[in-house]
């Protein structure tokens, strides 16, 4: 733990300084404007228009949501997230447009500027909120057009900016590159491990991060350790190994289709017909959810997060685990991007079960849990950390009422949020990654 | 006729005793809410009254009216004052017809110019004043040669205060109340159709007592009769107040005498002394009887739709309307949605 | 014309008429918008069972969300019942929504329609207060939730005025609650009373969303 802790010192170093290569304004204030009333109404569709029809300003949203809970401001109640959105939906899509404009304004570049903090820095786009709309509301997904419309008006916080240009002009992300990931891949061979690394064709395509390839590369070890053991046809593909997407983080939807189309022309080039997500959490929302739209048929390939292939290949008695092997009493930690967002709720408990660990639920859990407060990018704005805290608290006590000695999670976001977060707070509870749990467990 | 005798001579030779007399005088101001002390002073005023001449004039009408004021099973004290005064003019009444009537009335206006009462029933036809003469005389130059040299005008039933029936939708005698022509004389308007015969004697004996007419309410009625509606007065009114209604003509809640709110009873809108004096000599009334009232002594009742329909059941236009209405909107719906779609594929074009 | 005649006709017949008009305008203009197509292996089959489950579950929160606004939620259905109990179910107005749809239906005694009327208004009018003490609410008010409020207040306020004979005379005191009912309706086509039809459809698009997901929602 100390040793990733360590490593994830000199990564958070990096963080810090990403901000400092954001892009430069380049629009006037008329063009920003614009461009964010285009991508307003590109994203806006029917049924999120019934949604914005049906709010009747409740507050009940903020009330689910780990912002709001921890700092009690009404500023960060998520529907207020979405009012330049809905005001714009009035105004210039809504059947009443005509009455709506003669008696209410027009959005504008300084408001949109001011929904920065709401949009990015207090929202991990969780969709908790959407758990408890009593109208049914799918805020979150709305909160993901606010982005796209911040993005066309280049509002989007600097790291976030920054990353985003990054792996638009080069196609990587925090630097990581096939060069740094050819290192890692000799590493790991170096350990004993057999890495397929560029095979002409494979069944399964298997992806990382930058995060696993830098910080958590146990993780991806375990991944490659299992697959092997498993005897699949498997293989990593340099061009594109990257599973983060920085452009759906920011909101720029240029940048997202990008890196989406990116993977999926190399899984047609290499014949996949399965493309494994590693323990990445907004990664499995892109590809399992997004990225049949953006490809637009559906994908000749399925999508699985490694889990849930862990899970399947668990239930058919082809991955066999020691179990009784961990002591701890456990407590496991949703990704909402995997768990809530994604469906990936029982093959991770499956697994722990297999593995014999004691598991105690949080009060919140599955498709309730809370969010660890890091996702959607905001574990990168440096001007959320305080929030991020302060919504982490949440979480603590969750963990602890449980009476748990670990958490186990399947997200590197997620996992980076808890180890920071339990530094800050002086926090003792380990968090430990589902896949390195079973790679360490495999029965032989 | 001659006016020599007074009130109390007539009373004496039919028979009624000085005893009843008080009687009845005790009753008038018990009618009027007139305090016991007022009592000697009506006796006076009754007993020296000179037979006032009234002149009656009957317009467009059933001649409910004069049914209801001088129907008499038996003799009545109201029956006697009536006949008392010097009825002077009456179509239905009068033994005289023809050029000898009409010269009755004019004698009588001429003998006493300025002191007679003009009692009126029935509306004024002014679409076309041949729609209703008499003598040859049209109902509105009649009316106003009458009305010239009287003291007082009693307008009596609803046609003569705000037009009834003849007035209703669409109205095709051009028919108008007496107060619509008469702008210069005090009008008493004594509605109902017809009105209750004790609310006439009891407007009668109050100018007799006092020489003035009673106070009246924003509609012209007398308001010691007219002051306050069925509904406030109704027997049944605990029945409206529970909720418990006859839902039907004789269903249960309608012999077991329960509310007739959603069987049409316009009660609540309706003023007048029904709940109250009753009618037949304080023998019932019609939501007594079982049928709701359907508010005869209020301004055009005859065009606020079914007597029948409750005051709930509006009067909401019809589902045509309302089809043509959701179409209508539907369309409007449906062509601001085709252009917001044009805006959003142009949008997304772009973006992409 | 009086007041009473005004109200029981060309104003209600012109209110339907608005309202008419309004409701089918919105509510056609909104679900006929440009729908997305997702390509992407859903779970299930068809959203169908999910979003109809999501229709009604969607009342009936998991402990770990509803601990937070049981109070709300309370109070919230606390009112709606007692208002449609009392528009739906005080003897006098049978009658109206007999006259508009030709049939009628059995109604609860006065004293009962009245302690709903009287529980609906003074739960209204604390949530009222509520709105403007509470931090989110606060913040995230607009005038359509004030005027929303009113104008449903204005009916229960004028019925119970006329119930009880307080105030002008009867007629009036009627003719004003006519009104009342007619400036709801004016008002509904363009506010968030809208959520009466709207919450249908959007209840059943978060069920299918996340059911399509395999997430119960």
């Amino acid at each position: 733990m100390s040793e990733q802790a360590a490593v994830l010192g000199k990564f958070e170093e990096y963080i810090a300084h990403l901000g400092e290569r954001a892009p430069a304004q380049q629009g006037s204030d008329d063009e920003r404007l614009a461009r964010a009333k285009q991508a307003f109404r590109a994203g806006l569709d029917g049924a999120m228009a019934i949604d914005l029809e049906c709010c009747i300003h409740c507050g009940m949203c903020a009330e689910a949501c780990h912002f709001y809970e921890s700092t009690q401001q009404g500023k960060y109640a998520p529907i207020h997230k979405l009012a330049p959105l809905r005001r714009f939906y009035h105004r210039e899509l809504g059947p009443l447009r005509w009455l709506f404009r003669l008696f209410t304004r027009d959005i504008s570049l300084k408001e949109l500027g001011e929904w920065q903090e709401f949009v990015y820095n207090s929202c991990t786009m969780c969709a908790r909120c959407d758990m408890i709309c009593p109208m049914g509301i799918q805020i979150s997904p709305m909160v993901g057009v606010m982005r796209s419309g911040l993005a066309a008006a280049e509002l989007v916080p600097r790291a976030l900016a920054a990353g985003t240009l990054e792996q638009k002009q080069q196609g990587t992300v925090f630097g990581t590159g096939a060069a740094e990931l050819v290192k890692t891949v000799d590493t790991l061979r170096q350990q004993g491990l057999v890495v397929n690394l560029d095979k002409d064709t494979a069944d399964i395509m298997l992806l990382s991060t930058a995060m696993d390839v830098n910080v958590y590369t146990r993780s991806l070890a375990g991944m490659v350790k299992i697959m092997n053991g498993l005897g699949v046809d498997w293989t990593l593909r340099s061009a594109a190994f990257e599973a983060t997407n920085f452009g759906m983080l920011s909101g720029d939807r240029e940048a997202e289709e990008a890196a989406t189309r990116r993977i999926i022309d190399e899984a047609l080039a290499c014949g996949a017909k399965t493309i494994i997500i590693p323990e990445c959490g907004h990664a499995y929302a892109e590809l399992r959810w997004e990225a049949a739209n953006i490809h637009g048929q559906p994908l000749p390939f399925e999508v699985v997060a490694i889990s849930e292939f862990l899970g399947r290949e668990l239930q058919a008695g082809r991955l066999k685990l020691k179990s009784s092997a961990i002591k701890q009493r456990v407590t496991y930690h949703d990704p909402c991007k995997m768990g809530r967002l994604g469906g990936v709720l029982d093959e991770p408990r499956a697994l722990l079960d297999a593995l014999g660990v004691e598991l105690t639920e949080m009060e919140s859990h599955g498709a309730t849990n809370y969010c660890c407060g890091g996702g959607g990018g905001v574990m990168l704005i440096e001007g959320a950390a305080m929030l991020r805290q302060r919504a982490f608290e949440i979480k603590m006590r969750q963990v602890d009422d449980t009476g748990a000695d670990a958490v186990v999670t399947t997200c590197d976001s997620c996992r980076t949020t808890f180890i920071t977060g339990a530094q800050n707070a002086n926090w003792h509870t380990s968090v430990e990654s589902l896949v390195e749990l079973v790679a360490e467990n495999l029965e032989d | 006729m001659s006016n020599s005798m007074t009130l109390a001579e007539i009373l004496e030779r039919r028979g009624v005793s000085r005893r009843g007399f008080l009687k009845f005088s005790a009753g008038i101001a018990s009618l009027m809410a007139m305090p016991p002390s007022m009592i000697p002073r009506i006796a006076a005023a009754l007993e020296n009254a000179r037979r006032p001449s009234l002149i009656y004039l009957s317009f467009q009408e059933c001649t409910g009216c004069t049914e209801s004021l001088t129907r008499s099973h038996a003799p009545t004290l109201e029956g006697l004052i009536f006949e008392a005064i010097s009825l002077d003019y009456h179509h239905t009444l009068q033994a005289a017809a023809g050029y000898g009537a009409e010269a009755a009335r004019l004698q009588a206006m001429e003998e006493n110019a300025g002191s007679y009462l003009v009692a009126v029933d029935g509306s004024v036809p002014l679409a076309d004043p041949g729609y209703s003469t008499i003598a040859g005389v049209s109902n509105v130059d009649m009316l106003r040669e009458t009305a010239e040299g009287a003291a007082a005008i009693i307008a009596i039933g609803t046609c003569a205060s705000f037009g009834g029936i003849p007035h209703a939708n669409p109205n095709p005698t051009g028919a108008v109340p007496i107060s619509d022509i008469v702008k210069d004389k005090p009008i008493i308007n004594v509605s109902g159709c017809p009105p209750i015969p004790t609310v006439i004697t009891g407007v009668l004996a109050q100018y007799l007592t006092f020489g003035k007419l009673p106070e009246l309410d924003d509609l012209g009625r007398p308001k010691a009769f007219f002051g306050q509606t069925i509904h406030d007065r109704c027997y049944r009114r605990p029945f409206y107040e529970k909720g418990q209604y006859a839902e039907t003509f004789d269903d249960e809640g309608a012999r077991k005498g329960w509310c007739l709110f959603r069987l049409g009873c316009k009660g609540p809108v309706t003023y007048n002394a029904c709940a109250t004096l009753k009618w037949n000599a304080g023998t019932s009334f019609p939501i007594e009887s079982g049928h709701g009232c359907l508010g005869c002594s209020e301004p055009n009742f005859w065009d606020k739709g079914s007597f029948y329909d409750s005051l709930s059941a509006t009067q909401w236009g019809s589902p045509a309307n309302l089809g043509a209405a959701a179409l209508a909107g539907a369309a409007i719906g449906a062509g601001s949605a085709m252009l917001a779609r044009r805006q959003q594929k142009k949008a997304q074009e772009k973006q992409s | 014309m009086t007041l009473l005649d005004f109200a029981r006709g060309p104003a209600m017949q012109w209110a339907l008429i608005i309202f008419t008009i309004g409701i089918f305008w919105r509510l056609v203009g909104t679900v006929l918008l440009y729908r997305r197509r997702d390509f992407s292996q859903p779970r299930r089959k068809s959203g169908l069972p999910d979003g109809a489950r999501a229709i009604v579950m969607r009342s009936v929160l998991p402990p770990e969300l509803e601990h937070n606004i049981v109070f709300q939620h309370v109070t919230g259905y606390l009112w709606h019942i007692g208002y449609f109990v009392t528009v739906l179910f005080l003897g006098t107005h049978i009658p109206f929504f007999k006259s508009l749809l030709g049939f009628g239906w059995p109604h609860l005694p006065n004293a009962i329609v009245m302690i709903a009327a009287a529980v609906s208004l003074a739960v209204l009018v604390m949530l009222l207060v509520r709105r403007m003490l509470h931090p989110v609410l606060q913040k995230i008010s607009t005038s359509d939730d004030y005027i929303s409020v009113i104008v449903t207040i204005l009916p229960l306020i004028t019925g119970l005025i006329s119930y009880a004979n307080i105030g002008f005379i009867k007629e009036t005191n009627l003719a004003l609650h006519i009104l009342s009912v007619e400036l709801l309706l004016l008002w509904f086509p363009f506010g968030k009373l809208m959520h009466l039809f709207m919450t249908f459809p959007s209840r059943y698009q978060v069920g299918a969303a996340f059911g399509r997901r395999g997430v119960k929602a």
